[in-house]
């Protein structure tokens, strides 16, 4: 198992590399200059050249890169060509908000919406399911964009202790408060502030995560170990959640590792509609300015989070499923 | 499981209906802002960007300011002037202003500033700007002359968009994050894309600001933001209002609408280093085919003024009778004629950039060109890509919708676009007569009645040219809670907030 993990990083490494290409090659290649856009309208085409030199950009693409790539390999990924601030600091300022914001709502997601495709799948054809999966039609079909406009317009805008925009305290210093020093109130604003974009980000996912647990939970039910429970005598109970739901839960897993990825790499729309602070506007925003060094930076951070994501997703099939060893 | 979750969600809901915690902006003493974008950084000598100055403006003071109506108005000069060769220009500056760390303002502070700038080293993107000083010498703690390499009649103006900085803090490696200033606010803190929150500055030399603290809140969303201000959220809503809610704001009693004529405009201008556009009639033609009324009326619904010249309608140097182009189809199918161009099977290039207006812009005009049997193909480019590539001095864009913002000035508003050397010089523009008298226009002093006569020929060369299809003027719209007392909408937006210190809220 551990020699198995130890594998899975090291196949990281050329990964990470590639991507690091792309991104590089990507963004440089694109069309617009971030010495046109840092100067505004002002500048003369002196101070251009001048200032496009003192950022290095008049040097060879390769030499650029690999500049780049030997200070971020020790932990040194530049500074913002806009902002003047490192890299790395702007990225741990937001980690946070987004850390909270993509577990909350993968939370949600996962708390009501197992239990939901469970029921769907126990009480098959029946207007329980049905119910069920308009609803989780409904889920999925929502844009995420509309979903959080209709929260603020009729529930933010209703409800008084609901906040409109921003965040609030940090959700982890909230419950290490209450459990520190019983003070309930941080927890209490850090919610109040996460519950309109968690929820319009989880209730989305909400729908795929019950339509995946019922279809997979229903083919389960329909296999012969199922049958050579039922035969044994078990109770419906447990035939269900001890032995169903468990190999049911594989896919569901797969899909919540990849949305929990996603949602690590900024819910930009979410973000946007509730002024959320995360990573993925910062990185939009780097976009449309040019700032090369958060572009690379962050992309590479998303991409190192979304390989070992996909790597404890592949761990836990193994605890789940006894058959799938890891030698 | 059925029953612990059930049990967990219950207890959630519980804890939100049982908690209860005022609404975020109920505190009559706080101003918040809900603003478009977030500042890039509060160092004046570093940043272009307008949420960036709307935000240090307050915190930090130029030597002189652009009042509500664009005038100069004393800021932490009280007087100045210019000699007689007009190579010195003299400040003198206001006695008893303290920095945010108590320590007095003095005229080495003027120096460092404008010294920081000029040297090539520091990559002050506005250096440009200030280029014509030599030297700044402090006389004493209350004085200090600004000698200039040759006359340049609007670096007044320029003076008013730099802020001072203090020489003692200025290098301080967190200065652009956690600045110091002599303005009426000063800075408590920040969390970028978040919310920046000023304290009033109890030593303020204009007196103690009225309300204790200012909150800019970064909504991006135009929606989001407007709805927080329609639910008393925040009391100011900054950045682009959307065309389509401005009917209904106007009638919201919870909202109140200010419009001001701004300092800019959009316009589609011309290549004329392609052909047909280097012959004149084609591009006065085209100019005929631009509905501008319909445009304002239509698809800005109502916002903005039809445009007639590159120079904003409240400035002195504006000229009310230079040649225009109405909306008249036919006369552009005769200037056509007269020209003897056949434009059948033509194709030229529109280019914007991601702008919904714009966009929508293009369209008509793609449409108005069959008038002339012109084809135009639009093309919508992302803003860096756009902004990059129209600067490319042998750049293909036969014809771009842009638009100048900040035109505070007539140089501003036509040296960079105009003079054959101007850096901003788009469509390869060049006219002897014209550079003459932007040459010109820099020496003569800005307030002379020779100024008005150069910029009034001036704006009349680019008319009779068509160098540029004029399309509106900008309006600035400011929208602020009915509570909120002392707020006037600027026409130079990035002023917006200066005179904080003055406003109520009940």
């Amino acid at each position: 198992m551990t020699k198995y993990i130890i594998r899975r990083i090291i196949q990281i490494i050329p990964v990470i590399i590639g991507i690091s290409i792309l991104v590089f090659l990507l963004i440089h290649l694109a069309p617009g200059d971030p010495v046109h856009l840092l100067l505004g309208e002002e500048a003369s085409p002196e101070d251009y050249e001048r200032i496009y030199a003192l950022y290095g950009f008049d040097r060879p693409l390769y030499v650029q890169y690999f500049d780049w790539a030997s200070n971020a390999v020790r932990g040194d990924f530049g500074r913002s060509i806009r902002m003047g601030q490192p890299v790395s600091l702007l990225i741990y300022h937001r980690m946070g908000a987004t850390l909270e914001l993509a577990f909350f709502s993968v939370f949600i997601a996962v708390i009501i919406g197992i239990p939901l495709g469970v029921l769907a799948a126990v009480k098959r054809q029946s207007v329980v399911d049905f119910g069920t999966m308009v609803g989780a039609l409904i889920g999925v079909s929502m844009p995420s964009f509309w979903l959080g406009l209709v929260l603020l317009a009729y529930v933010a805008l209703r409800v008084d202790w609901l906040p409109m925009f921003g965040r609030g305290e940090s959700l982890v210093n909230g419950f290490y408060l209450l459990v520190t020093t019983f003070d309930a109130v941080p927890l209490w604003n850090a919610l109040r502030y996460i519950l309109l974009p968690g929820l319009s980000l989880g209730v989305i996912m909400m729908g795929i995560v019950t339509r995946l647990t019922r279809s997979s939970l229903l083919e389960s039910l329909g296999m012969d170990y199922i049958r050579t429970a039922r035969s044994k005598g078990l109770s419906e109970r447990v035939v269900v959640y001890k032995h169903a739901l468990r190999n049911a839960m594989l896919p569901v897993i797969t899909i919540v590792g990849i949305q929990l990825g996603v949602r690590f790499g900024g819910a930009v729309i979410t973000e946007t509609v509730f002024a959320w602070p995360g990573v993925g506007r910062l990185i939009v925003n780097a976009i449309s300015q040019r700032d090369f060094p958060i572009v690379q930076g962050g992309v590479l951070m998303l991409a190192v989070v979304f390989t070992l994501i996909n790597l404890l997703v592949d761990l836990s099939y193994a605890i789940l499923d006894p058959r799938i060893r890891y030698d | 499981m059925f029953k612990k979750t059930l049990i967990i969600v219950i207890s959630l809901a519980l804890l939100f209906v049982v908690g209860y915690t005022p609404a975020v902006n109920a505190d009559s003493d706080v101003l918040v802002i809900g603003s478009a974008a977030e500042a890039v950084g509060l160092d004046p000598r570093l940043e272009t960007d307008i949420p960036s100055s709307e935000r240090l403006n307050i915190i930090m003071e130029p030597l002189v300011t652009f009042g509500a109506s664009m005038d100069l108005e004393p800021r932490l000069a009280t007087e100045w002037g210019l000699s007689e060769d007009s190579l010195t220009m003299t400040f003198h500056l206001r006695e008893g202003v303290l920095w945010h760390d108590g320590e007095p303002f003095t005229a080495e502070d003027v120096v460092y500033t404008f010294e920081w700038i000029l040297d090539e080293n520091n990559a002050a993107p506005n250096r440009a700007l200030y280029e014509v000083i030599d030297e700044v010498v402090a006389e004493n703690d209350h004085t200090v002359h600004f000698h200039l390499a040759e006359p340049n009649a609007f670096l007044l103006n320029n003076i008013a968009r730099m802020p001072v900085v203090p020489t003692a803090h200025g290098d301080g490696e967190d200065f652009r994050t956690d600045p110091i200033g002599t303005g009426p606010y000063s800075f408590e803190s920040w969390t970028r894309d978040d919310v920046m929150h000023l304290v009033a500055n109890d030593d303020y030399w204009g007196g103690t600001p009225i309300l204790s603290r200012i909150e800019f809140r970064a909504i991006p969303e135009d929606s989001s933001r407007l709805l927080a201000l329609e639910a008393g959220e925040i009391d100011m809503y900054q950045g682009g209002v959307v065309p389509e809610e401005l009917a209904r704001l106007e009638g919201d009693p919870n909202v109140t609408v200010q419009r001001v004529t701004g300092t800019g405009h959009v316009y589609l201008g011309f290549n004329t280093r392609t052909e047909p556009l280097d012959d004149v009639n084609v591009r006065r033609a085209i100019s005929h085919l631009i509905n501008r009324a319909g445009i304002i009326d239509r698809i800005q619904h109502g916002i903005g003024s039809v445009a007639t010249g590159p120079v904003p309608e409240g400035l002195p140097w504006y000229n009310p009778d230079v040649t225009t182009y109405d909306y008249n189809p036919q006369r552009a199918q005769e200037l056509i004629e007269e020209a003897g161009v056949d434009l059948s099977g033509l194709t030229l290039g529109l280019h914007t950039n991601e702008n919904p207006l714009r966009i929508r812009i293009s369209e008509i005009m793609q449409n108005e060109a069959q008038q002339i049997g012109l084809d135009l193909d639009v093309s919508i480019e992302e803003w860096g890509a756009f902004w990059s590539g129209l600067q490319q001095p042998d750049h293909e864009y036969d014809l771009f919708i842009v638009g100048w913002v900040g035109q505070v000035d007539a140089d501003r508003a036509m040296f960079r676009q105009f003079h054959t050397d101007g850096p901003f010089n788009f469509g390869g523009y060049s006219d002897a007569r014209l550079d003459e008298l932007l040459e010109e226009g820099k020496r003569v002093p800005s307030d002379s009645e020779r100024s008005i006569e150069i910029y009034r020929e001036a704006q009349e060369i680019v008319a009779n040219n068509a160098y540029y299809g004029f399309i509106n003027y900008y309006e600035e719209v400011g929208l602020s809670r009915p509570g909120v007392d002392g707020y006037i909408v600027h026409p130079y937006t990035a002023n917006a907030w200066q005179n904080a210190h003055t406003f109520t809220k009940e």
